[in-house]
């Protein structure tokens, strides 16, 4: 922190604010303009700002419950996946198992393997299965997606534990699986609860498997329900710009509360400490 | 499950085996074992819109709803066909098609291993029952038998169309036409392996559209991570201090990178709008564009729409990684860099950059990744339109695939996608060194 901040520095500043907010602020502003001023209307400002449109936007398509169904997917799938991740992520940085780089480099590689190579034999099988147009059709392949990103982050974490803590366990006659659910488990709850952040905000954002898989409008996600304003001959912009409003205060509340976590989250599986 | 513990034991290696296992389960399952699904699809003529061709085999099956049925329409048409030929020439061979058929249907009904199955269709079928039940439906035929039958029926095909052709009774000709119809049916019913080898990798390899949906992706790769690793190093350089105000700029950051793609599109398809797009209109205000319809309407235009607004989604995010890593660089180098003289310019040539190259690797390669398949973005923001000019591979691939329902042909895609990934990660694994997992293996 060597350099001092001067008012260059807090006017670029403001700007790189300015320009990444402006098209939240662009689309707020929008939305609260009746209707009959958007179109070829460049004001910035309405003088008679209205909630028309958000009431059109939850009218026209049943927008809260692609908003339920998505935080149903989310939380299952954060649940889950961070249950699964976190027991194998802990064999691999504490257990004295075999093959440890082959494991990991084997969830390395799940992690880049693009979707649209594994949709469609996923689609017969969630269709063999029959559950399409359900939860768990879309929290199987969200879980599997999620786990190498849980479980590096959560190798991660883990290995910040000091291990004189698990042999101090150890000599008091913990078995280790009492090891891990009673010292190693809620000493990384910080490492956890960042890492759950992370795989919700991707399983909220998950597109391709939500538009082949639950296609029923009852079963829609958020980012393809929204997708969907649009499909009429006039785009009704006003529609559009509430609803995106309103899918948006979830995430940027979860953002603002814990920005500090996510940021660490992030960081950690790219940065060497 | 902690009783369960107590009672029998493992050891730490064996509990180490038994933790690993669900999420190395559910890898296989979903993501490798699909992959080589993917593979083994391409290969086939494999449509799930084409009852004939809606699952991959190997060797000949029969579909036995369809046959039954059209069996019973059969015998009836073919009767009424010997009975108006009856007493001319005709009557021979059209005698000796109904034989040589009856012959092959007898075979099917009387074998070992489809007699059973036969009966119970051919009763749901009586009683207009549907059969859906596919291990039910269909059922294997040898490969020999189904080629002889399926030889047969194109002879008796071609001796009543050279019959229907020279006829000149009206009614006779329809009796024939129905006969033939219905043996048509019957071949129908017998399907064949579907495996087309390599055939599909032929057509698409040696398609223009391909060429240029691999082209629009490689482009949009390469332009979007250069800007974004260019700026995103700028504003993590400039915002390198200490300042009031960081809790601001952290959210800043991360709203754009945590909100959903499809939304961010949907946001930026209204901002370019050209009738209400508030950045087409100041674009064209400021003389960037020509008019402002200019960013979805043309190519050139959609995909510079595209590019800014997926650097302006991720850009953000490549800044909070690349200011990870500068805080990790010591101030004592830069201190004793001075002391020797250094400008600015050398120290962040010298310094700043090696120090940084790891963590710049890595960013590019999740990055890079990541840009390649992109989906929602261009699905939502152009279609991949106008006239394909953003679609990518991925966008591609999903229209043959679930559009045109065509999962043999969409497969390729699927593997040339997976590839072309492999490719880059193996590229960059290469740059990055294997430090990347060591590190990750715990100290034992």
């Amino acid at each position: 922190m060597r350099k001092k901040a001067g008012i260059w520095f807090y006017i670029f500043l403001s700007i790189f604010i300015f320009v990444t907010m402006f098209p939240f602020l662009w689309v707020f502003l929008t939305s609260i303009k009746p209707p009959a001023e958007i179109f070829n209307n460049f004001n910035w400002f309405t003088t008679n700002p209205t909630g028309q449109s958000y009431l059109n936007a939850i009218q026209t398509r049943p927008l809260f419950l692609y908003m339920w169904n998505s935080i149903a997917v989310s939380t299952l799938t954060t649940v889950l996946a961070i249950s699964v991740a976190s027991l194998a992520a802990y064999a691999v940085t504490r257990l004295p198992i075999k093959f440890k780089g082959t494991i990991l480099g084997i969830v390395l590689a799940a992690a880049m393997f693009p979707q649209i190579a594994i949709i469609s034999p996923i689609f017969n099988l969630i269709s063999g299965l029959g559950l399409r147009n359900s939860y768990m059709g879309l929290v199987i392949p969200y879980i599997t997606i999620s786990l190498p990103l849980a479980i590096w982050i959560l190798a991660t974490f883990f290995k910040k534990i000091p291990y004189e803590l698990e042999e101090s366990a150890k000599l008091d006659g913990a078995t280790p699986f009492q090891t891990f659910r009673k010292i190693i488990f809620p000493l990384a709850a910080p490492g956890v609860f960042t890492t759950a952040i992370l795989v919700f905000i991707a399983a909220w954002n998950e597109f391709l498997f939500a538009l082949t898989i639950n296609s029923d409008d009852n079963w829609r996600t958020v980012p393809v329900g929204l997708s969907l304003y649009q499909s009429q001959y006039t785009i009704p912009w006003g529609d559009i710009t509430a609803a995106t409003v309103l899918v948006t205060i979830p995430i940027v509340i979860i953002v603002l509360i814990f920005q500090r976590r996510i940021v660490a989250g992030l960081t950690s599986g790219s940065v060497k400490e | 499950m902690g009783d369960k513990k107590k009672r029998f034991q493992l050891n730490e290696s064996q509990l180490g085996y038994v933790m690993v296992m669900p999420a190395l389960i559910l890898i296989f399952a979903i993501t490798l074992w699909p992959v080589g699904q993917s593979f083994w699809n391409s290969m086939f003529d494999y449509r799930l819109n084409d009852p004939t061709r809606n699952q991959t085999t190997l060797s000949y099956t029969i579909d036995l709803e369809r046959y039954a049925d059209n069996y019973f329409y059969y015998e009836r048409d073919i009767e009424t066909l010997i009975d108006s030929v009856e007493g001319t020439e005709m009557e021979p061979t059209v005698r000796e098609i109904e034989a040589t058929i009856e012959e092959f249907h007898e075979q099917i009904v009387t074998s070992d291993n489809l007699a059973e199955q036969y009966a119970v269709v051919d009763e749901m079928v009586m009683n207009f029952q549907p059969v859906n039940d596919d291990d039910l439906k269909y059922g294997s035929i040898s490969n020999e038998f189904s080629e002889n039958y399926i030889d047969a029926i194109e002879a008796a095909d071609a001796e009543l169309t050279n019959y229907f052709e020279q006829t000149e009774d009206e009614e006779l000709a329809t009796a024939i036409a129905d006969a033939n119809a219905q043996l048509g049916q019957l071949d129908r019913s017998l399907i064949r392996p579907n495996f087309i080898g390599l055939a599909n990798y032929g057509k698409y390899l040696t398609e223009a559209r391909t060429w240029s949906a691999m082209w629009n992706t490689v482009f949009f790769t390469v332009v979007s991570v250069f800007f974004e690793l260019v700026i995103g190093l700028a504003v993590a350089l400039v915002i390198n201090r200490a300042f009031i105000g960081r809790g601001a700029v952290r959210a800043a950051v991360l709203i754009p990178w945590a909100i959903p793609t499809a939304v961010s599109a949907m946001m930026w398809s209204y901002l370019y709008d050209g009738q209400s797009g508030i950045v087409a209109h100041y674009f064209e205000q400021l003389g960037f564009i020509s008019d402002a319809s200019v960013l979805l309407s043309t190519g050139s235009g959609a995909m510079f729409s595209i590019i800014l607004a997926d650097v302006w989604k991720t850009m953000p995010y490549m800044a909070l990684l690349l200011l990870a890593g500068l805080q990790t660089i010591s101030e004592s180098l830069y201190e004793a860099a001075e002391v020797d003289g250094a400008g600015k310019f050398q120290q962040f040539l010298y310094i700043t950059l090696p120090m940084l190259k790891s963590a710049i690797l890595v960013a590019l390669l999740f990055r890079t990744l990541d840009a390649f398949r992109v989906f929602d973005l261009i699905y939502v923001l152009t279609g991949g339109g106008p006239a394909n000019s953003t679609e990518s591979v991925s966008v591609y691939a999903y229209q043959v695939l679930f559009a045109q329902q065509n999962f043999g042909e969409g497969s390729v895609l699927s593997v040339i996608m997976f590839l072309s990934v492999a490719l880059i990660s193996i590229i960059f694994i290469k740059l990055i060194g294997s430090d990347l997992f060591e590190d990750k293996k715990g100290s034992k």
